[in-house]
């Protein structure tokens, strides 16, 4: 880990979380529904990415850092982009809104869809 | 409280990944992996971001913080900590490695998912909700 490791993963941090700011807003300017969107397509999208630039790559999945793509795009911009705490915040809203079934149904749509996502990804690198 | 500009929102946003993203590197080089690579940094980022995250959203449903400290903390620092996709792939790759892998990723899934909710809820608690 070198100091450009932690700039690189600060930058790419910065830049994937304002991305997601960006997504969301858009999400939610065009999609009125309950089921949030947003987080779902943020999600999926990114672990497709993971799993592609990965393979491709040839990166091990715990190998996180030392050159500019794996600390400033897989760690920084992916890591910063994804996001499993607004994914919990959005389940517990929607149990909140009387809507356990769709609460359990986005939780597990989210989850599958992102280990499909992923595996896919991982899959047409190959 | 009145609706912070847009780019001082994209500012906050920036810093409050930026410095997550670092916290979450940080804990992957400090938190060695458990019996079958259970990944045990993702799980303790994933679980402290959704506590976090369950305070602040809280505050911020009480109006006790404005929008500006949501995007620092919130939408920032708990999205940058935590991580989807490092969770997902590394499901993938373990499910796949040995036959036992199978059963590393169901509980390492499962355990997220559920004390992910359980943290988050605890934290909402905290924040007053």
């Amino acid at each position: 880990m070198t100091a450009f490791d932690y700039l690189w993963v600060f930058l790419g941090g910065g830049a994937g979380s304002v991305f997601r700011w960006f997504v969301g807003r858009i999400a939610h300017e065009h999609f009125r529904g309950d089921f949030p969107l947003g987080t779902f397509v943020i999600n999926v999208s990114g672990a497709f990415v993971i799993g592609f630039l990965s393979v491709t790559f040839g990166i091990d999945w715990h190998d996180r850092f030392g050159t500019t793509l794996k600390s400033g795009i897989l760690t920084g911009v992916l890591g910063g982009y994804t996001t499993f705490s607004s994914m919990q915040l959005d389940t517990a809203t929607l149990a909140d809104k009387n809507q356990r079934g769709g609460a359990v149904f986005y939780i597990l749509i989210s989850v599958g869809s992102g280990l499909a996502a992923a595996a896919l990804g991982a899959a047409l690198a190959r | 409280m009145r609706e912070a500009a847009i780019p001082k929102i994209v500012a906050l946003v920036f810093v409050g990944g930026g410095v997550g993203a670092l916290v979450r590197e940080l804990l992957m080089l400090q938190v060695p992996a458990g019996p079958d690579g259970f990944p045990v940094d993702i799980f303790v980022a994933n679980i402290v971001g959704s506590f976090v995250l369950g305070v602040v959203a809280a505050l911020q449903a009480r109006r006790r913080i404005g929008d500006g400290t949501n995007a620092l903390f919130g939408i920032g620092f708990c999205g940058g900590l935590t991580t989807f996709s490092s969770f997902v792939y590394a499901s993938v790759v373990l499910a796949e490695k040995s036959p036992q892998g199978i059963v590393v990723v169901s509980c390492y899934v499962l355990l997220s998912v559920l004390v992910g909710y359980l943290a988050l809820r605890i934290g909402q608690r905290i924040g007053g909700a």
